[in-house]
């Protein structure tokens, strides 16, 4: 009997738990305002209401609503959610731990029908330790260890249960064109592809099945009803259709200048809509790329250079392509360390990069570039409230992020290392 | 001769011959680095001393590679050179306790568990270009270790980031020497991979037991040995020189410096109670992520530890790692420094001791020892380097704006006096540089 109700209380705090708590109306007085959409607000005033944001302005003129917590903003800065263009949350817990790697179906170079909603674990416990920094919203993609690894989620970083943290299914599909995937270096046992050029090849007749399988559909489908054959699904070649199509972006990975040219030639021959991923050697081709007027992800910043490069030539790269027009958008590329996001920003404006164009890299740019910039990106009147409050600069190292609301919910600072923080004495700071 | 005299005799000779090519480099050389004059002043500089605080509009006199004053009441004498910084800020070189850069994945002899006798300086690479890179973090030295696949993996090696100029000259002269040990989930995984001892945390402190054991045999017959010969016993026999004996009984006659990695709580206890039981000392502990566990029992035993800021989860026994670590730790009395582990991550350990005060609230002074002074202890040369004071290596970096942030870059790099990196000059102290295409457009 005692046990039983034990486990009715567990029960029931555990339901407890998981019911997400109601946005509530507050405001933000006085704070500095980082609106990215336009400019920043020094003194100013946002209200968050109903999930949204209801106001944002000079603090004389936004009036505050009866009821709303009202917090002093004074010293504190204010900033849309920071979204991550690519990660791996939700697919890996340890590591080196296989059993809890969800990373890469790599028994295949070409596997677009994996889904990384289907292995989303929406209770990891890096998820809580990257909101903590004031990441809101991420793309999660599989490990680029295929050609086509899959197809990418865009997430928000709190909500009751996986249906509720993933706002976007499929929204993207990773192209790897880097030279990584060729399957096996030595002679006896390798396997195809091997080469750059079996790897294309590849890819090659993949595009071109599935133009036929689109074509036989759509020649199947303009047929009378009655005169309508039955065609076997195939989901590998149903997968790339909206790419092909040029409905939804492929994101195309290539580090160098030769990768950069062969992929965006293989690109153009089956004219898909991209964006460019991971180019942290291509100096070479810099004028090429902003010549095609689409987005690129950079880095990681990180990334060492190469043995002929300049010590700085990766960390100069988003300022050199955002010199050239090119739309720059950050990705950490992680798990584990996604919530150092807004610090590669900041690296990069160490080197030349603009400070708005930055902070525009990782809210505003992804926003607009993952179909979301009606709902996130920017502090602007109807807005899902993603909202940071920090004790400073965004992009600096030292900024403590005080709190993160997303949805206008008031997201719990707390995460397995604040936890054993406070285990051991840590403190609440 | 005793094994002690002929060890001190070979360094001597060592030190000569470096002093002997460091001559022939500096005449040799017409530009680069070592033309630089070791005679100037820095003045009107915001000094984060790492000893004594920070002093705005600061001097500090460097003279013969070493600092001759600091403070701000110091002026250039007649004929030297001074130069007006603007108030920027002016660190101590950034020392890496921690780092397997330059060593061309030679890191690990995971052929038997304990490998004391594996020299890092026969491995150095001293022309590879990690070097330079992290130069241009400002970083002037590091401690070169082995890896973590064997319980007692080797001796380290201490270097000045010099690039450009030969091992020797990179060999920082007059540090003492380290060993390196390792703990949990790599040795175990390593050899019980292998189906051999140990393969368990169990067997892996065995597997130090029964070495220290033997260590101590070899000990006893060379002390008694060496005693009977100084009482000029021409009968006594000499033992036969055991490399790996010998290194091990160097650790129990506490000569060397020993660096652990270890991750777990209850392994920091196994590792005191092992050196305890032994009689050795353990200078630091690495990694270290749950030092928060048990720091008082860390303190006590007189061990720094060397962490990262926030780096965790990449394995099991890294799971409970919190960025909290190094603060927690400090407050309890805890000698902390901030390390790599990383080519990477040694490029900007300046930001990486900045999380120190995003996380737990660390001071300035406090972040800045734990990259400069602290790191400086744990491999044993905090008395010629670390901070900004007279009589200390002039190892300094200019920064271009404040160093405890992700805006700030290493502007002007010297060690010993010699300026080594210099922004503004691409490629500069780095030999064959070639400009990439993207310069001169």
């Amino acid at each position: 009997m005692k046990k039983l109700i034990c486990t009715t209380l567990l029960l029931s705090a555990f339901t407890l738990a998981q019911s997400a708590p109601a946005p509530k109306t507050v405001v933000v007085k006085g704070a500095k305002l980082l609106t990215v959409s336009h400019g920043t607000i020094e003194n100013g005033t946002i209200v968050l209401s109903g999930g949204k944001i209801t106001a944002v302005g000079a603090a004389a003129e936004v009036k505050v609503p009866a009821g709303a917590e009202v917090m002093d903003g004074k010293g504190l800065t204010v900033y849309p959610g920071l979204i991550d263009s690519e990660t791996h949350l939700g697919l890996t817990e340890v590591q080196a731990d296989e059993m809890t790697n969800d990373l890469v179906e790599a028994s295949d170079e070409i596997m677009p029908h994996m889904h990384v909603y289907d292995g989303f674990h929406a209770e990891s416990t890096l998820i809580p330790v990257t909101r903590y920094n004031g990441i809101t919203n991420a793309i999660v993609a599989p490990d680029d260890k295929d050609t086509l690894p899959g197809q990418d989620s865009f997430i928000q970083l709190y909500g009751a249960n996986s249906n509720a943290m993933i706002l976007g299914r499929d929204v993207a599909m990773p192209l790897n064109f880097t030279g990584a995937q060729r399957r096996n270096e030595s002679f006896s046992k390798a396997k195809f592809p091997q080469t750059r050029m079996g790897m294309a090849a590849q890819l090659r007749q993949t595009f071109i099945d599935a133009q036929e399988y689109v074509r036989k559909g759509d020649e199947n489908n303009a047929k009378a009803a009655d005169k309508r054959e039955h065609i076997k699904r195939d989901l590998k070649l149903e997968a790339l259709v909206p790419y092909l199509k040029g409905e939804k972006p492929v994101v195309l990975e290539a580090n160098t200048a030769s990768e950069f040219d062969a992929a965006i030639a293989l690109a153009q021959e089956f004219k898909l809509k991209i964006v460019l991923n991971h180019l942290s050697h291509a100096q070479q081709v810099l004028d090429q790329i902003a010549a095609l007027k689409v987005p690129v992800i950079v880095g990681p910043i990180y990334d060492m250079p190469k043995e002929d490069e300049r010590y700085d030539s990766v960390y100069k790269l988003p300022a050199e392509l955002q010199k050239r027009g090119v739309k720059v958008l950050f990705a950490s590329y992680d798990a584990h360390q996604s919530r150092n996001l807004p610090y590669a920003a900041g690296y990069a404006v160490a080197f030349g990069l603009p400070y708005d164009e930055a902070l525009k890299a990782i809210t505003l740019y992804p926003a607009e570039v993952w179909g979301v910039a009606d709902k996130l990106g920017s502090l602007d009147v109807g807005k899902q409230a993603n909202v940071v409050i920090a004790n400073g600069d965004p992009l600096d190292v030292k900024t403590e992020v005080k709190r993160v609301f997303i949805g206008g919910i008031d997201v719990p600072m707390v995460t397995k290392q604040t936890i054993l923080r406070d285990q051991y004495g840590g403190g609440t700071k | 001769m005793s094994l002690a005299a002929r060890a001190a005799w070979s360094r001597t000779l060592l030190l000569v011959f470096a002093l002997v090519m460091l001559a022939a480099t500096l005449s040799a050389q017409s530009a680069g680095p070592a033309s630089q004059s070791s005679e100037f002043v820095i003045k009107n500089a915001t000094i984060l001393t790492a000893s004594h605080g920070r002093i705005e509009h600061g001097s500090i006199y460097v003279k013969n590679g070493k600092i001759a004053a600091v403070g701000t009441d110091v002026s250039a004498p007649a004929g030297v050179q001074a130069v007006d910084v603007n108030g920027a800020f002016v660190t101590p070189g950034i020392i890496d306790p921690h780092s397997h850069m330059a060593l061309d994945d030679d890191v690990n002899e995971a052929t038997s568990p304990v490998v004391p006798h594996m020299m890092m300086k026969d491995a150095f690479v001293y022309t590879d270009k990690e070097i330079y890179r992290a130069l241009a973090g400002g970083v002037t030295s590091a401690l070169l270790l082995h890896g973590s696949a064997d319980m007692i993996g080797g001796q380290a090696v201490v270097i000045k980031t010099k690039f450009g100029l030969s091992r020797d000259q990179m060999l920082f002269p007059g540090a003492p020497q380290s060993i390196k040990f390792a703990s949990g989930e790599n040795p175990k995984r390593v050899f019980g991979s292998k189906g051999q001892l140990p393969s368990t945390r169990m067997g892996n402190f065995e597997v130090m037991r029964e070495a220290f054991i033997q260590a101590q045999e070899y000990r006893r017959e060379w002390d008694e040995y060496n005693a009977k010969a100084q009482k000029g016993d021409k009968d006594a026999k000499m033992p036969h020189r055991d490399l790996k004996l010998e290194a091990l009984a160097d650790v129990l006659r506490g000569k060397l410096l020993v660096q652990i990695h270890i991750y777990r709580a209850d392994e920091f206890l196994t590792e005191i109670a092992l050196a305890n039981e032994f009689g050795y000392k353990i200078r630091a502990f690495h990694h270290a992520l749950e030092a928060y566990k048990v720091p008082d029992e860390i303190a006590k035993s007189g061990a720094a530890i060397a962490t990262f800021s926030d780096w965790w989860g990449y394995k099991y026994e890294a799971f409970d790692a919190i960025p909290w670590n190094a603060t927690m730790a400090m407050r309890h009395g805890v000698r902390v420094a901030i390390k790599s582990d990383s080519d990477d991550y040694i490029r900007r350990l300046n930001q990486e001791a900045a999380k120190t005060m995003r996380y737990g609230g660390a001071t300035e002074d406090e972040a800045i020892k734990m990259i400069t002074i602290n790191p400086a202890w744990i491999i044993g040369v905090d008395d010629k380097t670390g901070s900004i004071d007279v009589g200390k290596d002039a190892d300094l970096v200019l920064w271009n704006s404040y160093p405890l942030s992700s805006y700030a870059l290493a502007d002007k790099v010297w060690i010993d006096g010699q300026l080594f990196f210099d922004r503004s000059t691409p490629g500069y102290g780095m030999p064959n540089y070639k400009s990439d295409p993207e310069e001169g457009q």
